[in-house]
């Protein structure tokens, strides 16, 4: 060994590098992050803190191993652009004038039609930023309001798992972070937005069949009590369809670990708009049909609680 | 000789010593360019080591110019000026009040070719009987030059110009033209008054 020091020196370096890129430098770009501002409401801090229950959820979460098959990091590949116009303004005339020049191969009677029409009206679809800018500075002046849509694109959006990429400030006040790395589920990032209601989580958990009939998805029938009807049923108690609906004198209550894990899954919910992910909230009226779920039917009619 | 049975007294093997050897040229070329590939990866994948850059956004410029907003910026500020400092008297029609406040809305003064009477007006004030689009009006307009920056007067002045919902459409008006104008003009105290103003050339 009359290398000793050169050996030591080389090994040093070589782990002290891999430290300072894996490390230090990440703890540096993320190390004090603070919640911000969501974009559309000013006032609103993101992320806000999990509510009691849901961070009892985390545990339970942690606890049962859902991050070995649910990941909760939704990704994108890239970004369209629409141009939308929200308000034809009083001078109809210069409105059709301007739209005929964004709007190639469209008749100036389309247009009027169009025009008088219901607002938000998709003027362009699917073009890069620098034609939906020049489109809609062409329409401004015309007293028009138009409006950039960003919209978030990629397989995961896709699939419905998400309204755009998941990103650090989202897992702020989670302790671990449940990344998962494997999707033998669909990705749970956004799945308190994409599922309100906690009886959907409840008796998915009790019996995953109820609504995916190929899932592979254990059940968990220990998170929750079957026992015998009292003088009056719990208000907790699941409320089943006929085919899966336990004996007629039993019902099925969730245990607290049950509820707290309802609670988590509804707070898991990515769809706050920040600066890192821009992106333009779909109103209410608009024609964009929310994404279908792969993976569970947000309708369940016959076992959506009554309320 | 060497007979001792005590293996101690044997003499004691040489500890193995590792040499030299020259390195091969074209191990230090793949490293470099191993390093440089490195490097282009870093800095198109890298986002700058900006916390707030994530992929698809390459830069924090992408991600700034990325952000839902409306597309033209001087006239939506424009529109923004004039409505907190010209609307009370200008009206949101931009057709003013009858005999004292003149209309915008397909004005002469408002889309003439060149804007240098219209930022001097806007600058010092006006004050007199003005003709406008063949209406006679007498009143004053104070002077805009404390309160309003070359910036908010271009993008005021570009609303005015360009606004087709009045009817209007005449050419921007640069942060430029209005600071030339106000550097020329930097003594003045006094309003003008139309026939006064009339005799500037517009495009200077």
């Amino acid at each position: 060994m009359n290398h000793g020091p050169l050996i030591f020196l080389g090994v040093f370096f070589a782990l002290a590098l891999s430290w300072f890129g894996l490390v230090f430098e990440p703890q540096l770009q993320l190390g004090n992050a603070q919640p911000t501002t969501n974009v559309v409401n000013t006032a609103e801090l993101y992320p806000q803190r999990r509510p009691g229950l849901a961070k009892q959820g985390l545990d339970v979460y942690r606890s049962l191993g859902c991050a070995s098959c649910h990941s909760q990091q939704v990704g994108q590949t890239g970004r369209t652009y629409d141009v939308a116009l929200n308000d034809a303004g009083t001078n109809r005339a210069a409105v059709v004038g301007a739209l005929l020049k964004v709007m190639p191969g469209a008749t100036a009677a389309e247009l009027e039609k169009l025009v008088a029409g219901p607002v938000p009206l998709k003027v362009l679809k699917d073009v890069t930023r620098a034609v939906a800018d020049a489109a809609v500075g062409k329409l401004e002046p015309t007293g028009a309001k138009a409006e950039v849509n960003v919209i978030p694109t990629g397989p995961d959006i896709a699939r419905g798992w998400g309204k755009r990429r998941s990103v650090a400030e989202d897992f702020l006040f989670d302790q671990p972070v449940m990344l998962g790395s494997q999707r033998i589920g669909p990705d749970l990032a956004d799945v308190g937005s994409r599922l309100p209601v906690a009886e959907r989580h409840l008796l998915h958990l009790y019996n995953p069949k109820i609504f995916e009939k190929k899932s592979v998805m254990p059940p968990y029938r220990f998170l929750f009590e079957k026992r015998k009807i009292g003088r009056e049923p719990s208000p907790d108690a699941l409320r089943f369809n006929s085919e899966f609906a336990p004996e007629r004198d039993c019902e099925i209550v969730p245990t607290d670990q049950a509820k707290a894990l309802a609670a988590y899954l509804l707070s898991l919910r990515a769809d706050a708009v920040i600066f890192e992910t821009p992106m333009t909230v779909a109103v209410a009226t608009s024609t964009n049909a929310p994404a279908v779920s792969t993976n569970a039917p947000v309708a369940a009619a016959t076992n959506a609680p009554a309320k | 000789m060497n007979s001792d049975p005590n293996p101690s007294n044997r003499p004691q093997e040489i500890e193995p010593i590792a040499g030299s050897a020259r390195a091969p040229v074209w191990l230090f070329v793949l490293v470099a360019v191993l390093a440089f590939w490195g490097m282009g990866f870093l800095d198109n994948h890298g986002g700058g080591f900006d916390p707030l850059v994530y992929k698809p956004y390459k830069s924090l410029a992408e991600l700034k110019a990325d952000q839902p907003r409306t597309g033209n910026d001087a006239f939506r500020k424009g529109q923004k000026v004039f409505e907190s400092y010209c609307i009370l008297c200008h009206q949101s029609t931009g057709k003013g009040l009858p005999i004292q406040y003149p209309p915008l809305a397909g004005s002469d003064w408002v889309q003439a070719k060149d804007p240098g009477r219209l930022i001097r007006l806007v600058l010092d004030g006006i004050q007199g009987t003005i003709t406008v689009s063949g209406q006679q009006l007498t009143g004053a307009m104070p002077p805009w030059k404390e309160n309003l920056t070359d910036e908010d007067i271009a993008s005021v002045l570009t609303y005015i110009r360009g606004n087709q919902e009045w009817g209007n459409s005449a050419s921007q008006v640069t942060p430029d033209q209005v600071k030339a104008i106000r550097g020329k003009m930097a003594g003045r105290s006094t309003a003008w008054s139309p026939e006064e103003l009339l005799k500037v050339n517009e495009n200077e």
